[in-house]
């Protein structure tokens, strides 16, 4: 096997202007497209809550689709199929005085109806976790409906969702790689073009692969943090050590117990 | 069915003003799916009132007890508390409609409720439980409102508890945080769900003692509980329910040594 040592270390060590705009794309087009997402996700669980039926079925028909088909596909849809189709074409746009190539506005729309799809059902699940009594005794203290939303549930709530939205990120970091396909020169696409230039196909893409590892790894030391904080405020044992969570020891007894006591079914006569 | 303020007081209390109505349900029916759990309900409480509920599991007693604070929607009938109808309205064409949720959150905060599993907020710490919503509701100054809510902590004897985690109480420490919660409002009533009866025994005293303590400085109060030595000591009336209905309803004397229907009496033989 040839493996060129001095190019792999040059760039991994001092990687090309192109390269890092490539993974500076990649990080900017996670974090809005998760922003965003949130946002999305918060609605369609709301929406999925709601005792209007319209907006029920919305939310679910909505679940249904997205999950149902492949990020891949949603892309070119949007992108590409939308304007062959003259529905909407994305045109590069100013924004705060940087220009935003089409395709990157597609990348992050798309992305964003993707992961909100996933994460509306990971606010649904938290939301439910969520004794149904905690809800009722802010109710009775004379608390608005939004108020014991705001002050009661919600903060019980993002404990449980963290850790799944925190891999629900990790996985998004990871499925930018397949916005090459509309034309995004995000980090993946840099280095497909850094290859055929320059024929070193195995070391470019293990240096790509490293810097993929390497968000992902800094993502994980933050999601502790973020677990840690909320978990130290609740009164609870600290979330596994970084170390662990990485290379996937987990150790047996529970770390967080159940949110709230469980209801009895019957009341005692 | 009619109203009971005929046998409502024991002979050491003041016979209660019959106007002076804190909770007034008329002919209340309720129904979960096209299973009736309420039918024609009538309750009349009057200031001051000590009122225990009793009957065998299933009767409806918790539903009707949510119903008076809202918690539950009922389907007809309609019930007053403090005059007012509680999560409706009549507007001005004469129709009943529901209360906006500001205005049904104004009606509730007078009215305290304890539950069976007392529903302490677990990511607060014990003061902040009693404090929360007479700062964040009633928007009282937060200094004021700590005093008082140590006050309280301090009548259920637990002061030294104040900063702890709820979690870390035990079950009947729990709720007496429960009842100083409800009490941080200053309700005009108090509703309480079986409040022992998710209680290690040797815990039960403990909580009936604050609820006595209450009763006896004059809070009215409706109370569902099978602690019978309790209801004979603190209970102005004694309201038997079965089957959705109110079946009896007396002095706890009465009611206990004389029952009137043969349901109380199959019921009672099993409590007493
Ligand atoms: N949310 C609900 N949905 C359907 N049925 C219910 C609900 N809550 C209570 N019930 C039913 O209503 C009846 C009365 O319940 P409840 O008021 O809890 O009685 P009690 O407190 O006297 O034991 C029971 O048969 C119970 O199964
Ligand atoms: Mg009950």
């Amino acid at each position: 096997m040839k493996f060129d040592w001095p190019y792999f270390w040059e760039s991994l060590l001092s990687p090309s202007p192109q390269f890092l705009n490539g993974l500076a794309l990649t990080v900017i087009i996670s974090v809005v497209a998760m922003a965003l997402a949130l946002l999305l996700g918060l609605v369609i669980a709301l929406m999925g809550r709601s005792r209007f039926l319209p907006f029920q079925l919305f939310a679910s028909l909505y679940i249904w689709v997205i999950r149902g088909t492949p990020l891949l596909v949603q892309l070119v849809i949007i992108y590409t199929g939308f304007a062959a189709a003259g529905i909407f074409r994305f045109e590069d746009t100013d924004v705060l005085g940087s220009l935003i190539k089409g395709a990157v506005q597609a990348a992050i729309i798309g992305l964003m109806l993707n992961e909100s799809a996933y994460i509306s059902e990971i606010v649904r699940s938290g939301l439910e976790s969520v004794d149904r009594g905690q809800n009722e005794a802010a109710l009775s203290l004379g608390m608005t409906p939004m108020h014991s939303m705001r002050r009661i549930i919600v903060p019980q709530a993002i404990r449980i969702m963290v850790p799944p939205l925190g891999n629900s990120f990790n996985g998004l970091m990871k499925s930018t790689s397949i916005l090459s396909i509309i034309g995004v020169s995000e980090m993946f696409q840099v280095g497909s073009t850094m290859s055929a230039a320059t024929f070193k196909v195995f070391e470019i893409y293990i240096v790509v692969a490293l810097y993929y590892l390497l968000l992902t790894t800094v993502w994980t030391f933050i999601q502790t943090a973020i677990e840690n904080t909320l978990n130290v405020r609740a009164g609870l044992p600290r979330a596994e050590p970084v170390f662990k969570r990485l290379f996937g020891i987990r150790s047996r007894k529970q770390t967080t117990p159940a949110p709230a006591l469980a209801l009895q079914p019957a009341d005692a006569a | 069915m009619t109203t009971q303020h005929a046998a409502s007081t024991s002979a050491s209390t003041p016979p209660p003003d019959p106007h002076d109505n804190i909770v007034q349900a008329v002919d209340v029916c309720k129904s979960f799916g096209d299973k009736k759990i309420l039918t024609d309900v009538n309750l009349t409480v009057a200031r001051g009132e000590v009122v225990v509920m009793v009957g065998p599991s299933g009767a409806g007693k918790t539903t009707m007890l949510r119903t008076i604070n809202r918690l539950e929607s009922i389907d007809s009938g309609e019930i007053r508390v403090n005059g007012e109808l509680i999560g409706q309205r009549v507007n001005k064409h004469g129709k009943v409609v529901e209360r906006s949720a500001r205005d049904l959150a104004r009606q509730r905060a007078d009215i305290g409720f304890v539950f069976q599993h007392f529903n302490l907020f677990p990511h607060m710490s014990v003061l902040e439980n009693v404090s929360l919503a007479a700062v964040e509701v009633r928007h009282q100054p937060k200094s004021k409102v700590n005093d008082y809510a140590r006050e309280l902590l301090e009548r259920v004897g637990l002061a030294e508890k104040a900063d702890a985690r709820t979690r870390s109480l035990s079950g009947g420490q729990q709720q007496r945080v429960a009842i100083a919660r409800a009490l941080a409002m200053r309700p005009a009533l108090m509703l309480f769900d079986e409040p022992t009866s998710a209680l290690d025994p040797e815990m039960v005293g403990e909580v009936l003692t604050v609820m006595k303590g209450l009763a006896e400085a004059g809070m009215t109060m409706i109370v569902v509980s099978h602690e019978m030595g309790f209801t004979r000591e603190v209970a102005d009336r004694v309201v038997v329910m079965d089957a959705g209905t109110i079946i009896e309803s007396g002095a706890p004397d009465q009611v206990f040594s004389n029952p009137k229907h043969d349901r109380t009496r199959q019921f009672l033989s099993k409590v007493l």
